[in-house]
């Protein structure tokens, strides 16, 4: 069942890629003038909002509305250093929530009652957009059908190894969302920066308040409701990734939640017809699955071996018996074996052209050492990450925070 | 705007059924040349068996040399327990070809035979040699099973190396099904697996040390 799954996503991608290769980073000629409302929830936010905010106003686009900062009751000086910012730019706004509302999703639609754009821009308080993200994404809604746009989310100056790791995962995951996104099927407008037409967030009603991924939720909603969503490749916004693997661990898990919260939310649309009950539901459905079904299995053998080896190991050391011999050490592999040698690595070889083609110059080179930790010891991290997520979702231990 | 692709959706699954099944298929021939290589090996086992099965009957009728019969028997003998080894090594990476499986009925019956021979040979010959007969579980072993069978293998194995052309090593798998195993297992009342029986008398479930099978070989 791996192996299907891992080839049929492998096929996928490499068909879509070499289908559009030509086009990947082509994007509408924008001949509309949208206004533009941005809407950044913060909360404790003050190291890094001001440059958000500098690289918002710095976008190249003449009808920025309103940069309306969302505070939900930080206890830093969040509020402070918007405040002084608004000196320099008159359209930035601040809304200071009388009450903390503990999550993204809440603070969204906070701002999002004071949008009066025909787009609405949401941006991560810790995401820098690109100066050309406007000019090249803006394009995607001449397309009445199109009801959000996001683009690639790349790590801002990542030094450090945990950093550079994430950096290659968030550009792997940048090149296979735009190849889902000729085919209808992005699933998710991720919060550092997405666009979304201002008729298409009404008529969802704004983001799910209890979601821990608010941009998934939407996201599926919009699906739902019938609305396309692009991906525009030739531009970008960095955002600030986890140092530390505790910070990222919290961040991840929140993520696994989210996605458990979607999947229960929308669980009525599986197999209905459609991009989330054909592609979207069973995508995500067989992910946990064989996530939880693969860790359950490398438990039991590892746990098997250990046992077995141990008992091995006690018997031979008290008879004084070799614990290996020659003809141990010779591995006949299964077809199996090669089959799984084969995938990983065309896998591998996949990785380096989407690295390639999300080349950024501002990067160190990266090393194909760390291409085989993300491939090999990062991803297998996900897993046991899946597990926990779903233990605290039944607890029901879904805090932001 | 680009027209929309879902029929990448389609294209992919039949690239993953082309390749899947090709993937099976290279399998099945992989394991069918493994299996073929096992077949010849068993052929020549069959031959050599037979050869000294003539030899043993034509003792009976002829005043033949016995040196020569034992020594005949102990390379038999030996050349058996290298192909059990051989055999182990593909069982282990068959995945889809359930015939190693017949294969190694077949060897385990060849080295029955084998053992019967031996006892003859040694019966008649009045040989001081011995005979070491290993029976475990092949199809399902247990985990503490499995790590006593992992270690009687090596030990018998290290007894091998000391002992040399003293001893006649033979394993058997106890639970294949094979009615004259079972015959002899019932004779020599053997219920527990992995259990060592050396010279048709002494039977061992327990082993702490070499020396512990070394005092029946001398």
């Amino acid at each position: 069942m791996y192996m299907f799954c891992s080839i049929y996503l492998l096929s996928f991608n490499i068909i879509a890629y070499l289908n559009n290769k030509k086009n990947l980073f082509e994007y509408p000629e924008l001949k509309k003038n949208y206004s533009v409302s941005f809407v950044v929830p913060a909360y404790n936010e003050g190291e890094t909002i001001a440059d958000t905010i500098e690289h918002i106003f710095n976008i190249d686009y003449k009808n920025i509305t309103q940069v309306i900062i969302v505070n939900d009751c930080s206890t830093d000086n969040t509020k402070e250093v918007v405040e002084k910012l608004k000196e320099k730019y008159p359209k930035l706004i601040l809304i200071n929530n009388p009450t903390n509302l503990g999550n993204a999703g809440r603070s969204k639609n906070a701002g999002l009652k004071y949008a009066t754009g025909d787009v609405i821009a949401f941006v991560d308080a810790d995401s820098y957009p690109a100066k050309d993200s406007l000019k090249k994404m803006l394009g995607f809604f001449q397309n009445e059908k199109v009801g959000a746009i996001t683009c690639p989310i790349l790590v801002r100056d990542g030094n450090r190894f945990f950093e550079r790791i994430q950096d290659i995962e968030y550009r792997v995951i940048a090149f296979t969302r735009k190849l889902l996104g000729y085919t209808g099927a992005i699933y998710v407008t991720p919060g550092p920066l997405a666009l979304y037409r201002k008729e298409a967030i009404q008529e969802t009603s704004g983001f799910d308040g209890d979601n821990l991924t608010e941009d998934i939720e939407i996201t599926w909603h919009l699906i739902k409701l019938g609305w396309e969503r692009e991906m525009s490749l030739s531009t970008y916004v960095s955002t600030t990734v986890p140092q530390k693997f505790g910070e990222w661990y919290k961040q991840r898990r929140r993520w696994t939640i989210g996605g458990l919260q979607c999947m229960s939310k929308y669980k009525k649309e599986i197999f209905k017809r459609g991009m989330l009950g054909l592609f979207v539901l069973p995508f995500f459905i067989i992910q946990f699955f064989l996530g939880v079904l693969g860790l359950g299995v490398l438990f039991y053998v590892s746990i098997t071996n250990l046992i077995t080896n141990y008992l091995f190991t006690t018997y031979s050391i008290n008879a004084d018996v070799p614990l290996l011999t020659m003809n141990q050490l010779f591995i006949t592999p299964s077809f199996l074996d090669y089959l799984g040698i084969i995938i990983f690595s065309i896998s591998i070889i996949f990785t380096l052209i989407a690295l390639s083609m999300m080349k950024r110059t501002m990067m160190k080179k990266e090393n194909l050492f760390n291409i085989f930790f993300f491939a090999i010891i990062y991803l297998m991290t996900y897993p046991f990450i899946t597990i926990i997520a779903i233990y605290k979702y039944f607890k029901k231990e879904n805090k932001w925070r | 705007m680009i027209k929309n692709q879902k029929y990448i959706f389609l294209y992919a699954l039949i690239a993953t059924l082309i390749v899947f099944n090709v993937g099976i298929f290279m399998g099945y021939l992989m394991e069918t040349s493994r299996v073929d290589k096992i077949n010849d090996l068993a052929l020549k086992v069959e031959l050599q068996l037979l050869d000294q099965t003539a030899q043993r009957d034509a003792m009976k009728l002829l005043d033949l040399d016995c040196e020569l019969l034992i020594e005949g028997n102990i390379k038999f003998g030996d050349k058996i327990f290298e192909q059990a080894l051989e055999i182990e090594k593909y069982e282990k990476a068959n995945q889809i070809n359930e015939e190693i499986t017949f294969q190694h009925k077949r060897f385990d019956l060849l080295r029955t035979l084998f053992w019967m021979n031996s006892v003859e040979i040694k019966q008649k010959c009045k040989s001081d040699y011995h005979n070491i007969i290993y029976f475990y579980d092949y199809d399902n072993p247990s985990i503490e099973q499995n790590s006593k069978q992992r270690f009687f293998s090596n030990l018998l194995g290290e007894v091998k190396e000391l002992q040399g052309n003293n001893i006649m090593l033979i394993p058997l798998a106890a639970d294949n099904d094979i009615s004259s195993i079972n015959l002899l297992l019932k004779q020599y009342n053997i219920t527990e697996l992995p259990t060592i029986l050396i010279d048709e008398k002494v039977k061992l479930t327990e082993i702490n040390s070499i020396s512990e099978v070394e005092k029946y070989l001398d």
